[in-house]
């Protein structure tokens, strides 16, 4: 028997009206109010009473908290709930790229990224011939010890008649190692099932309760790609000056899978919002010739390539951006939402406050340590900075809001948009 | 053959930095002198980190150099290099439950170009250790690094314990990714700093 359908989803008016105001602020018109929309992350879980710990591994009540807070705070969208993970997924993968909460921390941290080189200075040739038969039998492995039998297959390509195929590739599946591992990851695949179900539950709930969703995919710099992911952040700034068409071969390869994969998942989301959290490219980390020669070229063609699909990439610009603002200058206008960290706010109004709308950027200290009053303040000053424009959407400068932000600092900020934010 | 060497290590010149070293080692140049102009390429090097004109890749790049030059000058330095005087200890790690490590080694390494002694507890280091640390070495000088919101109340905890076991003597500065006034003011730590040449200067204004 065939499941029941679902109705189609009709969106309310709020819904509407929350999201024609922030689509607004994007194209830099003016909205009926200056939008509030949080990338939080942990807090939403934490101000519903959950630990991180919970959150990670208690899918139904991370929903129920999700509804809770986003309602509770009246944000004019929904966080992006793909932002939390799930810790039974991490923990069969045996994944080694994070330490998480409940496992390697105590409850209330977040998890943490483990930057390592996952790929060897000397293997980019190996990665280059094959980039995928590369991942699958030396990356993952490293990735992850569940997988780590994925080592035992030849190179793919010698499967390639039916008699290898048929002869190597069964054996290999037969080896006790392989078949436990192909078990588990049945199991993972099922796990998964389970959290995917919870966030495509979560997200129509939060419509049918007139929140739109900020985001449901995310995409990087390849820059960052190459650094974050394989070669660490050593590994990258060395191959800057010992391999650098290397690192450029490479970044092509991602530069390409970033713009499909966000084309992808937006196509199936229907989300049109892409979210790329930059890492390397900020201030501080390379020279403005480094930054103009390995960074921004596949983060510009990457950034360029959404807005032809007609897709609004939103940038996380995490840490200080004010020496980059030259280079954001480039883009095309109302069409780019830069979510900021620190930056000199007059400086960003001068050289890009007609390019893009400015996301941000209440800092991170204030929210956890300062008080309802100091957060205010900073939001009015946001306010009489980016609001002649309309081009201003307000938010923490950092995790959206810090998970250990004091909430009624939170609310604060959400307050000040209506108080101080009516066009 | 000096200026060659600190031009080539200057200029990220690494084959060359290191023919060089080899070349002045086989015309009998004494060893301290090869590293004396490494030192000086270093404090060129780091001079042009405080000016914005070298970034994250030169440090990487001129910590690989030095290494190398190290390590080939090493064997032949024998007893004659009795160490070098220090201006100091810094006891130096990221705070409890984080585990972030590319702003601590980056201050570390400078640190420890501008003639400190750095004694490096790494990552996800309870305030414990910190104040052990401190005692054993004398260091008057601890830094604290955290690049996430998490590291303000281990940070503020890590001070509490230093003065709580009596190490009055001690500054304690703190940095990293969301590390301000605010911040400072929060955890009672002596200063912050926003890069690895402000913990330079810190460090050696407070061992002056």
């Amino acid at each position: 028997m065939d499941e029941p359908q679902a109705p189609p989803f009709v969106p309310s008016a709020e819904y509407l009206a929350r999201v024609k105001r922030f689509d607004d602020a994007v194209a830099l018109r003016k909205p009926d109010r200056v939008p509030v929309a949080s990338l939080a992350a942990f807090f939403v879980t934490r101000y519903a009473g959950l630990t991180n710990a919970e959150a990670m591994r208690d899918y139904d009540r991370t929903a129920e908290a999700w509804k809770y807070t986003t309602q509770k705070l009246n944000w004019d969208m929904a966080p992006p709930p793909f932002t939390i993970f799930a810790a039974p997924v991490f923990q069969k993968l045996g994944l080694r790229t994070f330490k998480w909460p409940g496992q390697h921390f105590g409850d209330n941290l977040p998890y943490q990224f483990v930057e390592e080189e996952y790929m060897l200075a000397d293997e980019y040739d190996e990665f280059l011939a094959n980039p995928s038969d590369f991942v699958v039998r030396k990356m993952m492995p490293r990735m992850a010890t569940t997988l780590q039998p994925l080592g035992m297959l030849p190179p793919l390509h010698w499967l390639s008649s039916g008699y290898t195929l048929f002869m190597l590739g069964s054996a290999v599946a037969g080896a006790p190692p392989f078949a436990a591992m192909l078990r588990q990851i049945i199991e993972i695949g099922e796990e998964m099932n389970q959290w995917n179900g919870m966030q495509a539950r979560l997200g129509m709930e939060l419509a049918e309760m007139g929140y739109p969703m900020i985001t449901a995919a995310f995409a990087e710099a390849p820059f960052d790609w190459m650094s974050d992911m394989f070669r660490g952040l050593r590994g990258a700034m060395l191959d800057m000056y010992r391999q650098p068409d290397k690192l450029k071969a490479a970044m092509e390869i991602f530069t390409d899978f970033a713009i499909q994969s966000a084309l992808m998942i937006a196509q199936m989301s229907g989300n049109p919002r892409i979210f790329i959290p930059l890492h390397r490219g900020a201030g501080g980390f390379m020279s403005t010739q480094q930054f103009a020669e390995f960074y921004w070229p596949g983060l510009k063609k990457l950034m360029l390539a959404l807005i032809d699909a007609g897709l609004t990439p939103m940038p996380f610009l995490e840490g200080d951006y004010t020496p980059r603002l030259p280079f954001l200058a480039e883009l095309p206008p109302g069409k780019v939402l830069g979510h900021f960290d620190i930056v000199d706010l007059d400086k960003a109004k001068a050289e890009i406050g007609n390019i893009m709308c400015f996301w941000g950027n209440v800092p991170a200290s204030m929210l956890v340590t300062g008080t309802p009053g100091q957060v205010k303040d900073y939001v009015k000053r946001l306010i009489d900075t980016f609001g002649d424009t309309g081009g201003l959407i307000v938010d923490g400068a950092v995790d959206g809001v810090p998970p250990d932000s004091r909430p009624e600092n939170v609310e604060a900020m959400t307050e000040a948009v209506f108080e101080y934010g009516v066009y | 053959m000096s200026q060659q060497l600190i031009d080539a290590i200057v200029e990220m010149r690494e084959e060359d930095a290191q023919a060089i070293t080899q070349q002045m080692l086989d015309a009998g140049t004494d060893p301290l002198e090869v590293l004396e102009a490494c030192r000086q390429a270093m404090e060129i090097i780091g001079q042009r980190f405080e000016s914005g004109d070298c970034f994250i890749p030169e440090l990487i790049l001129a910590g690989e150099m030095l290494g190398q030059v190290t390590e080939v000058v090493k064997p032949r330095l024998q007893e004659q290099q009795a160490g070098q005087k220090k201006l100091g200890t810094v006891v130096i790690g990221t705070v409890q439950g984080d585990i972030h490590d590319i702003a601590k080694d980056i201050v570390a390494f400078m640190l420890d170009i501008n003639g400190f002694a750095v004694d490096d507890l790494g990552v996800d280091v309870p305030p414990a250790r910190f104040v052990e640390a401190a005692r054993e070495s004398g260091a008057k000088v601890v830094a604290l690094s955290g690049f996430l919101t998490l590291a303000y109340d281990p940070m503020k905890d890590t001070v509490s314990a230093i003065k709580a076991a009596g190490l009055h003597d001690v500054k304690v500065m703190i940095g990293g990714g969301q590390i301000d006034a605010q911040i400072q003011d929060y955890t009672g730590a002596d200063a912050y700093g926003r890069d690895a040449m402000a913990a330079v200067n810190l460090a050696k204004q407070w061992y002056a």
